[in-house]
């Protein structure tokens, strides 16, 4: 670092070369209890399933499913991070899956007739019109004061809605083009597509994070919403953008959903969101904003899906799946608030 | 007295010029025809009681409110601010009262993040460049001799330190924009103790020397210390000007009031013997916030707690009404020890706790003033589990002429009075209560105006005739002398002296030194 | 934690001293009072007039039939929201209230629905007791509890269809009694409202739910239980499921996690909003949530009645809650919405 200049006053006190409060180490790589013990009750959960499916758990065929099976998640993640980090929420993800997942498909070679425009063009179209859904919501937030929980609640029946009127009375559209469909879980270095792209849009979402004003001024909204106004920080450009960004990643997911069903349906998102939300806080980014991350999230996603996979393996009844994601949930949430448990401490 | 005028004026044109400015909100008229200047290195002081308009003037020159009528003039230009933005880049920086920072962030992005819209090097194209950043507000936080490091999350920093980075902030707005900088400190000192009091009068004549500042504070003899020139503000209007070198407190507390009252030092005189202590404190103890703190409170005496930051005697004060928890020792109400206690259980042992964060902790937002007002003790406001809305506003009717509550209307939110007049109805809420034995009072007099002042002090010392043992922690020192029976002075978590006022009168030089 | 050095003081004024007194009846509460109202007459009237057959076929009452599962929901997310959180498991308690009755109500008689409500009541108050002990946001909490209660819901059903075996007559008059052309069923939701009203404005209790609501931090300091009142918040929530589930059954015969009902989540919030419940707590009239729920109700049926076809009505449905909503809401100005 360089050196501190000393002030330009009269020098009363001499300019201290040692800060007085400087980091530890740790806070200084931003990695702290929290994360570590989420790391390792990755691991945990990783040796704990190789022991009871010794045989099936850990093969290389295990781990591309789990990964493919996290892409999406991943993906939808990115988005949902920033948007949870302002403090708002975004429930919208199911339908603009469903409304960019139908319009890529109709875009593409499929089962109705013609040749499609291309997969470039039809992603192109497909995000654009889950962005135009992000758009409409964050506008709607910030200048009509919709809270973003009714507002995304709104979007989602909306973006459904689309893709029902997309989809229409005709038969159901198939792809037609089978290299595509077999690209996402075709393997590149030995891993699966889908988890590639899924890594890129994470990686790409962390360093938007770390080094991009936007994000900065997100976490800094996430924390105290007054100040931000006060300091001139443009709130409500913030909001719309990461809304349109996470619609857009809500919208890749439901692009690559679709391709891994092969076919156009409304509905190619059901789940999605119980999924990506407990991921998200799993992974240690808080509900109320301020704190978290992309790469917090990412590992929520990867604890999730593990967990689930180990437990389909071990040979758990489906049903009990979503009750055994609570039961982490809660787990994972009490954990984390229970250090700063005080009689003073208000949490809703 | 005033520190040495600056030689450095060498612009003709003031750095700020108001005149006729007026501001009128639906058809009260907030600020009225105020015309002021400020040179170039001067330090202003603005001084008024609560709603004489302070609050609207800064908001006005800081681009939160557009005057209604008048002229700004910055640097001899006619300035229109329609945002805070554009106070910004015109040079004027502000240290609020309350903390503008990202606690979640880091020193460097807090500084950067100044709201002055200016491009620096710090950031290209959006992107942070971490490491000019990094260095960039380690140099502005060397010149206001802040210890502390650009890469610290300021939710980790002490208050103080929080203090310093504000203040560097609205310095860097003025590097960055290159202007004559106006910086305005709105009440800065509120807070701050005597030692940290000494480092921003340093701080305020560094600034003289680039820019102007305008000082808002309570504290008249700060005021008096640390000013050039002192405007007085009363009903709206600038009432006076002064060199501060021309004039003394009373003549300033006159002026702001505009009679010559000044509350008397009370004597009590007290007969017989004194009863058994309501409440005992033996050894009590908080990890890292104060030990071995040992006191008595009696009913009927005030009991005051000096000391400066740091001191311990705010966690003590929440300690016993059960905000805070405390590691060891023993504490008794009434006689009996208490075990695992909490604030429902002192509220319903008689204690009551006026707490300094008054609008997070001392009122409920959002309520009414007669609701508020009822909220702890309904007394005749409730009858089994029913409420009984007209005797709730016939009680609240009395409370707000007692204690003559502006304006008159209990039914209105409590969140709009102005902070003098939720203060009188958070302490009616207490004095409600049929069987008040223990008063706790943390600050109760911070950020009010004399004249709302002297009317809590007077319900302080009616409740203390009625019986009620008070814990006082008082803002001043004087205020620590007129009104307690005992004083106890408390240093870095202990106990370091004892007076009692029926035995020896100390001095506040007595106090002071047990103090620092 | 450290030494309580805090940073607010007054700020002399927190808006311009000499305000105009804001009194109960100003025109901006005026339409919260009765913008919910409001709302559902001019969409009632809407499509009365683009389909008179609607009225006139018993529109209204087929309206409150589908109401009164929504409307109990939303009540009872109303007073989860008024103390300051969200209850994302209600809904989910209301279909394993109504498994459970199916298949307790052939054996067990009129004594039932009795054991289903404590049932349900009670992990409404363990929601409660979680929230308030352990500080944990409720949107999580819920969100973890829904997962587990969706899960007991499709183990105990067997993930089929359970239908009620003997005893349907218990539940008869629900449905099967009218009065003024509305089910008696709905009438009762109807008295539950009031009665929560009542609660919140008339008694001390509702008092301090109302002060938790709007600042918690304030309530904890004027000696009000907080934990309790969550407690109470997340138990009626609970019960309100509960009865919710009641009538699924009095209206089907029987319950799956996929049949009638399964999807009263979002409706019952969106209800509970419409009607004019603050989601940042402290402002709840449950007789407004009446007509929100009506409100909620009508979209579908409006719509299929004005001939929408089924692909848009999602999206009809979408758009509704949102212009609702926009409309309904107190807009105090500088208030930070999340």
């Amino acid at each position: 670092m360089s050196p501190i200049k000393a002030g330009s006053s009269a020098g009363t006190t001499p300019a201290e070369a040692a800060p007085a409060a400087t980091p530890s180490l740790a806070k200084r790589l931003r990695f702290d209890v929290k994360s570590a013990g989420e790391l390792g009750a990755f691991v945990v959960l990783i040796v704990v399933f190789a022991i009871l499916n010794p045989s099936t758990f850990l093969t290389a065929k295990n781990i591309q499913t789990i990964l493919n099976q996290s892409a999406i998640p991943l993906i939808i993640a990115v988005g949902a991070t920033l948007v949870i980090l302002m403090g708002s929420i975004d429930l919208s993800v199911e339908g603009v899956m469903g409304a960019a997942g139908m319009t890529f498909v109709l875009m593409s070679a499929n089962s109705r007739g013609g040749t499609g425009y291309g997969v470039v063009v039809a992603l192109i179209v497909a995000v654009a019109v889950g962005m135009v859904l992000g758009l409409v919501s964050g506008l709607i937030h910030t200048r009509l004061r919709v809270p973003s929980f009714i507002v995304t609640l709104g979007v989602w029946y909306v973006g459904l809605g689309i893709a029902t009127l997309l989809f229409g009375t005709e038969q159901i559209p198939f792809l037609t083009s089978d290299s595509l469909k077999a690209w996402p879980t075709s393997l590149t270095l030995g891993l699966p597509n889908s988890f590639w792209l899924a890594v890129l849009l994470v990686l790409a979402g962390a360093a938007v994070g770390r080094y991009t004003r936007l994000a900065r001024w997100t976490y800094a909204i996430g924390n105290n919403e007054q100040i931000a106004l006060g300091n001139g920080i443009p709130v409500a450009r913030v909001k719309v953008i990461n809304f349109v960004g996470a619609a857009g990643c809500s919208a890749f997911a439901g692009v690559l959903a679709s391709i891994q069903i092969g076919a156009g349906s409304a509905t190619v998102g059901v789940g999605s969101l119980f999924l990506t939300i407990a991921a998200v806080v799993i992974g240690g980014t808080a509900l109320s904003g301020g704190k978290g991350g992309i790469l917090r999230s990412a590992l929520g996603v990867l604890l999730l899906t593990t967990l689930n996979n180990g437990l389909i393996l071990s040979g758990v009844s489906p049903n009990i799946q979503s009750g055994v994601s609570g039961v982490v949930l809660i787990a994972a949430i009490i954990a984390a608030a229970w250090p700063y448990r005080g009689r003073l401490r208000v949490s809703k | 007295m005033s520190a040495e005028l600056s030689t450095a004026t060498t612009s003709a044109a003031p750095t700020m010029k108001l005149t006729g400015i007026g501001k009128t909100f639906a058809r009260v008229q907030a600020v009225k025809d105020i015309s002021m200047e400020i040179r170039q290195g001067e330090v202003i002081g603005l001084i008024g009681e609560n709603g004489a308009g302070k609050s609207t003037l800064l908001k006005i020159l800081t681009g939160l409110h557009q005057p209604d009528t008048g002229v700004m003039e910055v640097n001899g230009k006619e300035v229109t601010f329609r945002r805070p933005q554009d106070a910004t880049a015109a040079g004027i920086g502000v240290v609020h009262q309350e903390q503008a920072l990202f606690t979640n962030l880091s020193v460097a992005e807090n500084i950067a993040m100044n709201g002055s819209g200016v491009k620096d090097q710090g950031t290209r194209f959006g992107i942070f460049r971490w490491r000019i950043l990094n260095q960039e507000a380690a140099e502005t936080l060397a010149r206001v001799h802040a210890k502390v490091d650009p890469r610290a999350i300021v939710g980790d920093l002490s208050f103080v330190d929080r203090q310093m980075v504000e203040i560097a902030r609205a310095l860097r707005v003025d590097e960055m924009v290159h202007a004559s900088p106006l910086v305005i400190l709105d009440e800065p000192t509120s807070v701050l103790e005597r030692d940290e009091t000494e480092v921003l009068e340093r701080e305020i004549r560094d600034l003289k020397k680039i820019g102007s500042v305008i000082f808002v504070s309570h504290r008249l003899d700060e005021v008096l210390r640390i000013c050039d020139r002192v405007v007085v503000m009363r009903a709206g209007e600038i009432v006076a000007e002064r060199a501060t070198a021309d004039v003394t407190e009373d003549e300033l507390f006159a002026l702001m009031i505009g009679h010559n009252e000044r509350a008397e030092v009370h004597s009590r005189d007290r007969e017989g013997a004194k009863p058994a202590p309501i409440l005992e404190v033996e050894g009590l103890r908080r990890d890292h916030a104060f030990h071995d703190v040992s006191f008595a409170l009696v009913p009927g005496h005030i009991l005051t707690i000096v000391g400066t930051n740091g001191s311990g005697r705010e966690s003590v004060c929440r300690a016993i009404f059960g905000a805070e928890p405390y590691d060891g020792g023993v504490l008794r109400v009434g006689g009996e020890e208490v075990r695992s206690w909490s604030m429902s259980k002192a509220v319903r042992s008689g204690m009551a706790y006026v707490p300094s964060e008054r609008r997070v902790e001392g009122m409920i937002g959002g309520m009414d003033a007669a609701e508020n007002l009822t909220l702890v003790h309904p007394g005749a406001a409730r009858s089994g589990p029913l409420l009984r809305k007209r005797a709730r506003a016939k009680i609240a009717a009395e409370w707000f002429e007692r204690l003559d509550v502006r304006p008159r209307d209990p039914a209105l939110d409590l969140a709009r009075f102005s902070g003098g007049n939720q203060q009188k109805v958070v302490m009616a809420k207490w004095l409600q209560s049929a069987d008040l034995k223990i008063l706790v009072l943390d600050h109760p007099l911070r950020g009010l105006d004399p004249g709302a002042a002297e009317t809590v002090n007077r319900q302080i010392r009616a409740a203390c005739d009625q019986g009620t043992a008070v814990l006082l922690l008082a803002d001043t020192l004087e205020e620590a002398l007129h009104m307690s029976d005992e004083i106890l002075v408390m240093r870095d978590g202990e106990v370091t002296a004892r007076f009692d006022l029926s035995v020896e009168a100390p001095t506040a030089i007595d106090l002071l030194g047990k103090m620092v | 934690m450290s030494e309580h050095a805090t940073a607010e003081t007054a700020a002399p004024e927190t808006t311009p001293d000499p305000a105009p007194p804001r009194r109960r009846f100003a025109p901006r509460n005026l339409w919260q009072t009765i913008g919910p109202i409001a709302v559902f007459v001019v969409f009632f009237v809407i499509i009365g007039i683009l389909q008179p057959d609607f009225v006139g076929g018993g529109g209204l009452g087929i309206l409150a039939i589908q109401a009164t599962s929504i409307l109990l929901v939303a009540l009872g997310q109303a007073m989860v929201l008024h103390v300051g959180s969200l209850d994302l498991s209600n809904a989910a308690l209301a279909i394993f209230a109504a498994i459970l009755l199916a298949l307790m109500l052939g054996p067990l008689g009129a004594v039932a629905p009795v054991l289903c409500l404590l049932v349900v009541t009670a992990i409404g108050a363990i929601n409660g007791l979680l929230v308030a002990y352990t500080q944990v946001p409720s949107f999580a909490l819920t969100l973890g509890t829904l997962g587990i209660v969706q899960a007991a819901s499709l183990v105990v059903s067997g993930a089929t269809t359970v239908y009620v075996t003997d005893n349907a007559a218990v539940l008869e008059p629900l449905f099967g009694t009218a009065l003024a052309g509305l089910p008696a069923a709905f009438w009762l939701a109807v008295i539950l409202a009031a009665l929560l009203w009542f609660l919140l404005r008339r008694t001390s209790v509702g008092q301090a739910m109302t002060a938790v609501g709007l600042n918690e931090s304030g309530a904890i300091f004027a000696g009000i239980r907080t934990r309790w009142i969550k407690v109470l918040a997340f138990a009626l929530s609970g019960l309100l499921a509960g009865v919710a589930g009641i009538m699924i059954i009095a209206q089907a015969g029987a319950a799956s996690s996929f049949g009638l009902g399964s999807d009263l989540l979002l409706p019952g919030i969106a209800a509970a909003i419409v009607g004019g419940t603050a989601i940042t707590g402290g402002a709840t009239n449950p007789l407004n949530v009446i007509f929100g729920a009506l409100t909620i109700t009508l979209i579908p049926i409006g719509a299929a009645t004005l001939g929408v076809p089924p692909q848009a009505q999602s999206l009809v449905y979408g758009l509704v809650i949102i212009i609702a909503v926009a409309l309904t809401r107190s807009r105090a100005s500088g208030e930070i919405v999340k």
